[in-house]
């Protein structure tokens, strides 16, 4: 019995962790390269709606995915060339973008669907759940792998893929110079707007993901603000990980366990009032427990 | 030596860009209206109708009430050069608490009502203070921690009302209501006597900012921090001064709502209108700057009871106001000239 | 055979101001090339065209003969220019070779070759003796070695002219030395270097030639080996200057600052200052030496309180003040002109009247119950707008408009006006021009004529020389010298900042007055020839 908790619990904790973690992983790049990316929670917020528009209207959860990875790509455009061309307010930038994000989405979704607070349909068609049955058997992976998602086979497997570009390949060593000293980079020929608006951009189609894991990958259902501070999570975690992928995954493994034992609470009777707040407070907990020891210190201006 | 207006100079410098991003918002605004099939003059036309159409204008400042007292609660931390994003965790502490005490009082009438404000400022207050020590003694940005303060204030009160303090005479997730004597007398319509004391709490900012050393020190700290390390200005001090007002004016929005409109804390009541974001983008949108900061309250408000007027003529949602607000920010951020002292 | 570089004909407008007056400058292949300058001659805007940071309006380059455009730093680096900056554009985060390789990184396959990148900076470094780890983390080096991690950069990158923007500013003598032999190794390989300094003696000690520029143009072109320090500054203002400063006796009085045992611990835990001990009377300069870095910043932030420190005790007038606010401080008398007066000496966006108001606004005279008086705040800043001479519109004027030399006006102003008895001047006159340097010191012994007591920290030498009555070295965060000034010596001192006894062999040296041959013209007097 105790058994079949910890596999259930296991199981939910990924499935929890996937768009934490690939919307940290967008924000490990961006820290990586100099730009403090507070948009992730209005990004994956437009992927998890355009991700229901294009399975909806695409007939495939396939066209979702990639609609929603479009939406997110255009949706991004603003804080890519903002912060670089522009030189516009960084922070200002990624605030309006949350709200944009949050009114346009409420907005469409009126409009698109003629629906306020919730949209399900069967039309709307979710991402398969792959049941390997040829790993059902052997005893840790077999449970790991159970009726998770493509998406999330992908994000661990991302993990792997920015630490490798970010401390193997040239492409890394120069997005970390940018990052840390924009102007010797310069100097040395590395052109800091491409690589930046170019890393953003790169790092949202990630949120897009993240966005259509959420939307379509558990339930087939777009609700307003349903990305319901997941953005703000895996933030934290790049804050907390110092922007190392490995760290920010693990990080992410924590916050998706105490999503989990959110939900574990909520089927043994607690209200789900507070449940749902679990991740929240767990992660203020984490933060005040870290802070002395790392340095995660943000100024405006 | 020229004879200048240093004020009027300044607002200059400033006006074209909100002034231009406004209009662009409605450009965009309007696009999005003719690629959804409606005709965006004739729901613009409904929504500057609804604003300001005599009959309509109580209304919308009722609804500007609360949207002033939240721009001020950001508006007064952007200034300082900080941001509390935990707007609407402390609106809630401030209702709930405004929702309770009265219940709990051995007395009524005027005296139940001063405490029960205050007794509601002051939780805010002390909510909003926990993210300026998380800040200050711990190192946490505030930015961060103040947005993650919302969810358990949310949730909480949530389940408060829905589980201990719920009115068992309704069907609905509220708390049971304020006695007659402890509501906010109204005056005209639906304006109660917290409109007047919203102004009273916008001037006394604008007095403060402009004609104090308080206020000097507060914009000299948002201009540069290390400068007013440097000259004196204790920050540390002052971020806690700041906060505790900043979510105090939180509070005092969502008491007033509670003891004036509600009569009782219903749940997601005060969050439903927007309230928070829109104050923080009407902040944004003037830079804290204390009049510019109230007109564009003023203003964000006016689109917003348009915007019920506009859904009720033309069948277009009034979240389109949200929306074109948020493209006015995004605007602002992206072509307001940079400020360049801190590197 | 055609010269390594040759210009000719530079010009460069910024509005009104002409940076660049046509300026022709030959460099030889094998040579090093001293190029000598007041602030505002035009030095920094023709290495800036040099090296493709920005474009001259008009005129030729050419390099080995060929004309050539650079339109960026990169096809600076292309056509074989290379650029130390005085400020370093390193990663502290990377490895040293990290650091060389950046942009031109070996690879196999996809990968950083690490090994390859490794074997050749340690066999450039080999070449030209430039000593370093080439797995250390930046952040963890010296600046002497930092140094060399930039040279290394620009060789990587076949770098054959070289451009060193003001090397020695952040070295010992010691590390100045060697970096002399490093450039004597690179133009023996057939390199050229362009030296750009102010300082004399290390102008006229390494370089085969010397282009001096004033006003945006060429005032001289000198052979070394048949030139005088007399004849280089005649070139550079244009007029016969004594290097002498005036410093009339004062009577000291009592003891204003007294600091014992001070230490102060940087956020890693090693210590920036440890043990430091110093008193400072009314009437009295006493002057810090030492190369930048060496905890003297951090021991001035710990008196003023925006440090906290570890262990000691720091008396302003016989009262403690270690344990008090940077309000507090200011209160009971401490005036502060700190090095940075951009970012923490001014707010840019905020008016002059602002500006020179911070730390006196919450006295009686501005204020009632926290009211803003607001007619005397703005006489209050006119009066010193004037007294200071400070060339701005008006009073309501944001500061951000203004010249190095003025702003540094507006800092010393408030802090000298004051009236504290402690008066902190950290770098007071870097980067400003030579009347400014002049204003600012004529203040400063005004100051100390009125019986203030001031602690004076500078990274030039001369200046200390010239303006101190005592003079603490600063080594290693600890104070390991302390001189009247009659005793100390050039040599003397520089032996101390890098660690050494300070027992040269004494020099003649008059009382009150800086030893001569200055070698630093930051405190130069003008005369009219």
């Amino acid at each position: 019995m105790s058994n079949l908790f910890s596999v259930i619990l296991l199981q939910a904790t990924l499935q929890a962790m996937t768009p934490i973690l690939l919307a940290s992983l967008a924000g490990v790049l961006c820290a990586r390269v100099g730009v403090f990316n507070m948009a992730l929670e209005g990004q994956m917020l437009v992927g998890a709606f355009f991700a229901v528009v294009g399975s909806y209207y695409g007939g495939s959860a396939l066209a979702g995915v990639a609609a929603a990875l479009v939406a997110v790509l255009v949706f991004t455009l603003p804080l890519a060339l903002g912060t670089t061309w522009l030189r516009g307010d960084n922070i200002s930038i990624c605030i309006a973008l949350n709200l944009l994000a949050s009114g346009l989405t409420s907005f469409l979704l009126r409009i698109v669907f003629g629906v306020s607070g919730t949209f399900s349909d069967p039309a709307i068609l979710p991402i398969v759940k792959l049941r390997w049955l040829w790993l059902r058997n052997i005893p840790v992976a077999g449970i790991l792998t159970w009726a998770q998602t493509p998406i999330t086979f992908l994000s661990w497997a991302l993990i792997g893929v920015v630490w490798f570009l970010l401390f193997r390949t040239p492409i890394g060593l120069r997005l970390r110079g940018v990052g840390e000293r924009p102007d010797a980079a310069q100097a040395l020929g590395v052109d800091v707007s491409r690589y930046r608006i170019v890393t953003v951009l790169g790092s949202s189609l990630l949120l897009g993901l993240a966005g259509a894991q959420l939307s379509l990958g558990t339930v087939s259902v777009f609700s307003e603000d349903m990305t319901a501070g997941r953005g703000w999570i895996a933030l934290v975690a790049v804050m907390l990980a110092r922007s190392d992928p490995l760290w920010a995954a693990a990080a992410c493994l924590l916050f998706g366990f105490t999503d989990a034992i959110g939900l574990r609470l909520q089927s043994i009777g607690l209200p789900n009032q507070l449940t749902d707040i679990t991740p929240y407070v767990i992660t203020l907990i984490v933060i005040v427990l870290n802070s002395g020891r790392s340095s995660i210190r943000l100024r405006m201006r | 030596m020229s004879f200048t207006f240093p004020h009027l100079r300044r607002a200059h410098r400033r006006l074209p860009t909100a002034l231009w991003s406004i209009l662009a918002s409605f450009v965009v605004g309007g696009l999005v209206l003719l690629s959804t099939g409606n005709n965006p003059l004739t729901a613009y036309r409904a929504l500057v109708s609804g604003a300001l159409s005599l009959p309509n204008l109580p209304d919308t400042l009722n609804w500007a009430m609360p949207v002033v007292g939240m721009t001020l609660v950001a508006a007064i931390p952007l200034r300082a050069g900080m941001l509390n994003l935990g707007g609407d965790g402390q609106l809630v502490v401030g209702g709930l608490v405004a929702a309770i005490v009265p219940l709990h009082l051995p007395f009524t009438g005027f005296a139940a009502i001063i405490i029960s404000m205050a007794a509601a400022i002051i939780a805010a207050g002390l909510y909003a203070l926990l993210a300026a020590w998380g800040e200050i003694s711990r190192g946490i940005p505030m930015l961060i921690s103040s947005l993650l303060l919302n969810y358990p204030a949310v949730g909480v009160a949530s389940y408060l009302v829905r589980f201990p303090l719920r009115d068992t005479t309704s069907n609905l997730p509220q708390s049971a209501m304020i006695p007659l004597d402890d509501r906010l007398p109204a005056l005209v319509g639906p304006l109660n006597v917290g409109a007047p004391v919203m102004i009273a709490v916008a001037l006394a900012y604008v007095w403060f900012e402009r004609r104090t050393v308080g206020g000097l020190e507060l914009r000299l700290s948002g201009i540069n921090a290390r400068f007013a390390r440097y000259g004196g200005i204790h920050l540390a001090r002052q971020a806690y001064g700041v906060m505790f007002v900043s979510g105090g004016i939180a509070g005092l929005v969502g008491s007033i709502i509670v003891l004036g409109s509600h009569f009782r804390f219903i749940d997601d009541g005060l969050l439903a209108p927007s309230f928070g974001p829109t104050g923080f983008m009407a902040a944004l949108l003037a830079g804290g700057q204390p009049l510019g900061s109230v007109a564009a309250g003023l203003f964000f408000a006016a689109m917003q009871i348009g915007g019920v007027g506009m859904q009720r003529d033309t069948e277009v949602p009034r979240v389109l106001t949200m929306v074109l607000q948020a493209i006015t920010i995004l605007l602002i951020a992206l072509f307001r000239r940079q400020r360049t002292d801190r590197e | 055979m055609a010269a390594a570089l040759e210009v000719r004909g530079i010009v460069k407008r910024y509005g009104a101001l002409v940076a660049n007056a046509g300026v022709d400058l030959v460099v030889e292949r094998g040579e090093i090339h001293g190029i000598m300058g007041e602030n505002g001659a035009g030095k920094s805007t023709l290495m800036n065209i040099l090296y493709g940071v920005t474009q001259p309006d008009a005129g030729e380059i050419r390099l080995g003969g060929a004309l050539v455009r650079l339109r960026s730093p990169l096809d600076a680096i292309r056509n074989g220019l290379g650029m130390v900056h005085q400020a370093f554009r390193l990663f502290d985060s990377l490895s040293v070779w990290e650091n060389i390789v950046f942009g031109r990184e070996p690879v196999r396959g996809w990968v950083v070759d690490g090994r390859t990148a490794r074997a050749a900076v340690a066999e450039l470094a080999e070449r030209f003796s430039l000593s370093v780890n080439v797995d250390a983390r930046v952040g963890d080096l010296s600046v002497g070695v930092r140094q060399r991690v930039e040279i290394l950069k620009a060789l990587y990158r076949e770098a054959r002219i070289l451009i060193l923007d003001e090397p020695t500013a952040v070295l010992t003598p010691r590390e100045a030395d060697a970096l002399a032999d490093v450039m004597r190794a690179l133009v023996a390989d057939g390199r050229s270097i362009l030296f750009v300094t102010h300082k004399l003696r290390e102008v006229l000690d390494v370089t085969d030639r010397i282009t001096v520029m004033r006003h945006g143009a060429v005032s001289a072109r000198l052979e070394t080996a048949r030139t005088s320090e007399q004849e280089v500054v005649r070139a550079m203002v244009g007029r016969a200057v004594s290097l002498d400063i005036q410093r009339p006796d004062v009577a000291t009085g009592d003891v204003v600052l007294e600091v014992d045992h001070l230490s102060v611990k940087m956020e890693h835990g090693h210590s920036a200052v440890s043990d430091a001990g110093l008193t400072v009377h009314a009437g009295e300069i006493v002057g810090i030496a030492g190369v930048a870095g060496n905890g003297q910043s951090e021991l001035i932030e710990a008196i003023a309180g925006l440090r906290r420190h570890a262990g000691g005790t720091i008396r302003l007038r016989g009262t403690e003040i270690g344990g008090l606010s940077v309000g507090a401080r200011r209160r009971l008398g401490v005036a502060y002109i700190p090095e940075d007066r951009a970012t923490v000496g001014t707010a840019g966006r905020a008016s002059a009247s602002e500006n020179l108001i911070l730390g006196f606004q919450r006295r009686r005279e501005f204020q009632r119950w926290g009211h803003l008086l607001h007619e005397r705040v703005l006489g209050w800043a006119q009066r010193l707008i004037v007294r200071y001479d400070v060339r701005i519109r008006d009073a309501q004027t944001p500061v951000d408009t203004l010249s190095g030399g003025n702003l540094q006006k507006v800092v010393v102003a408030r802090e000298l006006e004051h009236q504290a008895a402690l008066i902190i001047a950290e770098q007071p006159t870097r980067g400003v021009d030579i009347g400014a340097i002049e204003f600012i010191h004529r203040k400063l012994l005004e100051e100390r004529a009125r019986g203030r007591a001031i602690l004076l920290v500078s990274a030039e030498l001369s200046e200390i020389l010239a303006l101190s009555d005592r003079i603490l070295v600063i080594y290693e965060g600890r104070i390991v010298a302390n001189l009247p000034s009659r005793e100390a010596s050039e040599e003397r001192i520089g032996s101390l900042l890098a660690g050494g006894s300070g027992d040269a062999p004494p020099v003649e040296a008059g009382p009150l007055r800086a030893p001569s041959p200055a070698p630093s013209l930051s405190d130069a007097k003008l005369r009219d020839p």
